[in-house]
């Protein structure tokens, strides 16, 4: 066993002995009086509803939180009484820093009140309308079959980390239960459309299999997030932008809004996170710099895998004649720009504007910039 | 970092030229021929719309999942062709029978179609319009701490695991990231309460997070099913069930019927679990019956803390006054009585048979003076 409790409660005659005074309405109510503070939370928005920023006052607040956490390692929750003999549950990370975004609680808020239902909120017998082509539907349900392979990798690492953090950082892990969910949607969601192609599954992408370990094996919360919300779904997120504009019926943009938006929420965590830890702990930068080398090596092997690219083109273009195909790879190349541009506007926000600068990732920006101005596709 | 790319895709001259050959138009196409089922699947009824049992098609199905899972440990859908290297992810649960149970789809979309959210559903305003008298208050602020406690351990029983579940188990794993989501919004829900009636939180409980860290340190995911979604499961669910029914005010009755469904479809999955696993692996009955042996002591940890037991005496009876706190010390020995005796069906009924008879439970509830039921 792991852990065995400090008391065999068959085998403990005190406790039995209170239970039976208790049973027999001798109650003891020492908890009346305990020792926290006496708070009357009301929602100032009405509309909104009571929310988590609705209960941020005096020490069940996050704004009062200590950047570390010294008195509970407990199941306890911020801001109750805390006895001794409270269990110590070894948690991996007690810093606030280390995974506090801004507006955290805002995002989960905006999770909880945007859930919505793979099952019924795409008009799935709408489908049946459509006849799409031969080369359309395959390269439809091979980008499909990726997007399924890519989600759930953001299913298992939030899980993985949320039992790591201490229980005082309860907006935190309540919005990676949110990202767990979401995810699993996403994975769902995908799966269902690629089998509704008359195509079925594809090709899975081991090019982007290896990128996804590396987010999974992350040593540390910050390290993860990094890689995951910030580089890995802020690729995606553009990835989804791009697919509502080239998707082949309405259902289908209808499906990549709703993911959208669940992006955007984890992307959002992502940027307010690493903002917070240029904001409070600018000695981190080198340390950040130098695992983006990987997080950006991930990126670039990944966002070129054949088992994406090209059925992006045809989609894109849609179809697979000459001029289909010429007209899918500019499109897919300024895709691609987007992806990096925007990665790199993430992290001037972020207070990082010099890792332009020292990017490989930017040398192939601008050679891919260089390379669309020479052909005309920029201007 | 414990892992790095196996190649420097900017040097890497292959890829190179392979983007630039793709680029210029001369696709590979080598996904194009894909070795995989077609199917074209649509909603069996449109108004349920396209579920995941919809799905169970062919290759793509989770009843031809096998046993054994072999041949796949990386992210691939499953259905999908499976070729080059794909990376091993060091999944460690990779055993149907361990973790699968007949209705994981369906509680994985009963969970979706369920969807509730504390911040507007449940109202709120009205605690304060009529605020309760404050022994109740206080009571339930009580319980609204205990019960954070309980749904922490809910949640992460569900997300310590998702991690080393192998990936063909989709269904499962979307179940319990749905079960982590619902526990999410139970603490949340339960944290809004307390801090909504005037009182604020109340006292952690040391006799009940002893038996929680217990219950969070099983060592099988089969264990961590049974007394996490079983045994604990089965006493939130006749907790909340108990005290909707005595509730004090119309919200609070509003937010025990919410947390009652999602409690609901723990105990449904980890009944579920328990008879797959013991259908398919006969030969672990007395190991999980030796489990509980161990184990079931940490439910008398739960319902016996003062943080639990006081406070809901307190709600049962309507207040503080010796009458009161008479009648409520029925209700909740009755309670007591019953969430014991349902867990024990539960066990009987999923496979764990003669349960009744080897638990020490019901004789405890009858050295402490309960009349337990028939079971």
């Amino acid at each position: 066993m792991a852990y065995l409790s400090t008391v065999d409660f068959f085998e403990d005659k005190n406790f039995l002995d209170r239970w039976q005074r208790n049973l027999k309405g001798d109650l003891d109510l020492s908890w009346m009086k305990a020792k926290t503070e006496k708070i009357t939370a009301a929602a100032e928005n009405t509309r909104r509803g009571l929310t988590f920023r609705d209960l941020d006052r005096g020490e069940y607040g996050f704004s009062a939180m200590p950047e570390l956490i010294r008195q509970n390692r407990s199941f306890a929750p911020r801001g109750a009484e805390l006895p001794d003999g409270l269990p110590d549950l070894q948690p991996a990370v007690s810093q606030k820093s280390e995974v506090w975004a801004y507006n955290t609680e805002g995002y989960y808020e905006e999770a909880m009140t945007r859930q919505w239902n793979a099952t019924v909120d795409v008009p799935w017998h709408e489908l049946a309308k459509y006849e799409l082509p031969d080369e359309i539907s395959r390269a439809y349900a091979q980008l499909l079959t990726f997007l399924t392979e890519v989600e759930m990798i953001a299913t298992d690492v939030p899980a993985e980390w949320m039992g790591k953090l201490n229980n005082s950082f309860v907006e935190v892990r309540n919005f990676m239960a949110t990202q767990v969910m979401d995810e699993a949607r996403h994975a769902e969601v995908f799966r269902k459309r690629a089998l509704t192609t008359g195509y079925g599954l594809m090709k899975a992408s081991p090019q982007n299999e290896v990128g996804l370990k590396l987010i999974r094996d992350s040593d540390s919360f910050a390290e993860m997030s990094l890689a995951l919300h910030l580089a890995g779904e802020g690729f995606v997120l553009t990835l989804f932008r791009f697919s509502e504009y080239i998707s082949p019926t309405e259902a289908d943009k209808k499906m990549f809004r709703l993911v959208m938006q669940d992006e955007a929420r984890h992307v959002g965590y992502g940027v307010q996170h690493l903002k917070w830890v240029m904001r409070h702990f600018p000695e981190k930068r080198e340390v950040i710099h130098k695992h983006l080398d990987e997080v950006e090596n991930l990126l670039f092997g990944g966002g070129y895998a054949v088992e994406v690219t090209e059925p992006f083109i045809i989609l894109a273009g849609k179809g697979l004649k000459k001029e289909n195909i010429e007209q899918g790879t500019k499109i897919t190349a300024l895709f691609q720009l987007k992806q990096v541009e925007e990665y790199f506007e993430r992290l001037d926000k972020c207070g990082l504007e010099e890792r332009r600068k020292m990017s490989k990732l930017h040398n192939a920006l601008e050679l891919t910039r260089a390379s669309l101005q020479e052909a005309g596709v920029l201007a | 970092m414990a892992f790095y790319l196996e190649k420097d895709f900017f040097e890497d001259v292959e890829l190179f030229n392979l983007v630039t050959k793709v680029m210029s138009g001369d696709l590979t196409l080598h996904w194009y021929d894909a070795k995989t089922e077609r199917v074209r699947i649509s909603p069996k009824d449109p108004s349920r719309g396209l579920t995941y049992e919809d799905c169970n098609i062919g290759s793509y199905s989770y009843d031809r999942l096998p046993e054994l899972i072999r041949t796949n440990y990386s992210m691939a859908p499953r259905g999908s062709e499976l070729w080059g290297k794909l990376p091993d992810l060091g999944y460690t649960i990779n055993r149907k029978s361990d973790v699968w149970a007949d209705n994981v789809a369906a509680l994985y979309e009963e969970a979706k179609a369920r969807r509730w959210a504390p911040a507007v559903d449940v109202p709120w305003a009205d605690l304060a319009v009529a605020s309760l008298p404050e022994p109740v208050e206080a009571a339930m602020a009580q319980l609204c701490t205990f019960l954070q406690e309980c749904a922490t351990v809910e949640m992460s029983i569900a997300a310590q695991w998702v991690y080393s579940i192998n990936q063909e188990f989709l269904e499962l794993k979307s179940y319990l990231s749905a079960q982590i989501f619902d526990q999410a919004r139970h603490i949340e829900a339960f944290r809004k309460r307390a801090l909504a009636g005037g009182q604020g939180l109340k006292r952690a409980s040391v006799t009940a997070e002893q038996a929680l860290k217990e219950i969070l340190s099983v060592e099988t995911y089969p264990a961590g099913s049974v007394v996490g979604n079983l045994m604990l499961g089965s006493f939130l669910l006749g907790l909340y069930r108990h005290v909707a029914a005595v509730a004090p005010s119309p919200a609070d009755f509003i937010l025990f019927r919410f947390v009652m469904q999602d409690a609901a479809r723990v105990v449904a999955y980890g009944s579920g679990n328990l008879r797959y696993h013991l259908t398919h692996q006969p030969q672990e009955v007395n190991v999980l019956h030796e489990y509980l042996d161990s184990a079931e002591h940490c439910l008398l940890g739960l319902i016996g803390s003062q943080e639990c037991l006081e406070p809901l005496i307190i709600l049962s009876g309507g207040g503080s006054t010796e009458e009161q706190v008479r009648v409520g010390c029925q209700r909740v020995g009755r309670l007591l009585a019953q969430t014991v005796s349902e867990y024990l069906e539960r066990c009987e009924r999923a496979g764990l048979t003669k349960r009744a008879e080897r638990s020490r439970l019901p004789q405890y509830l009858q050295r402490m003076g309960i009349e337990g039921r028939e079971t």
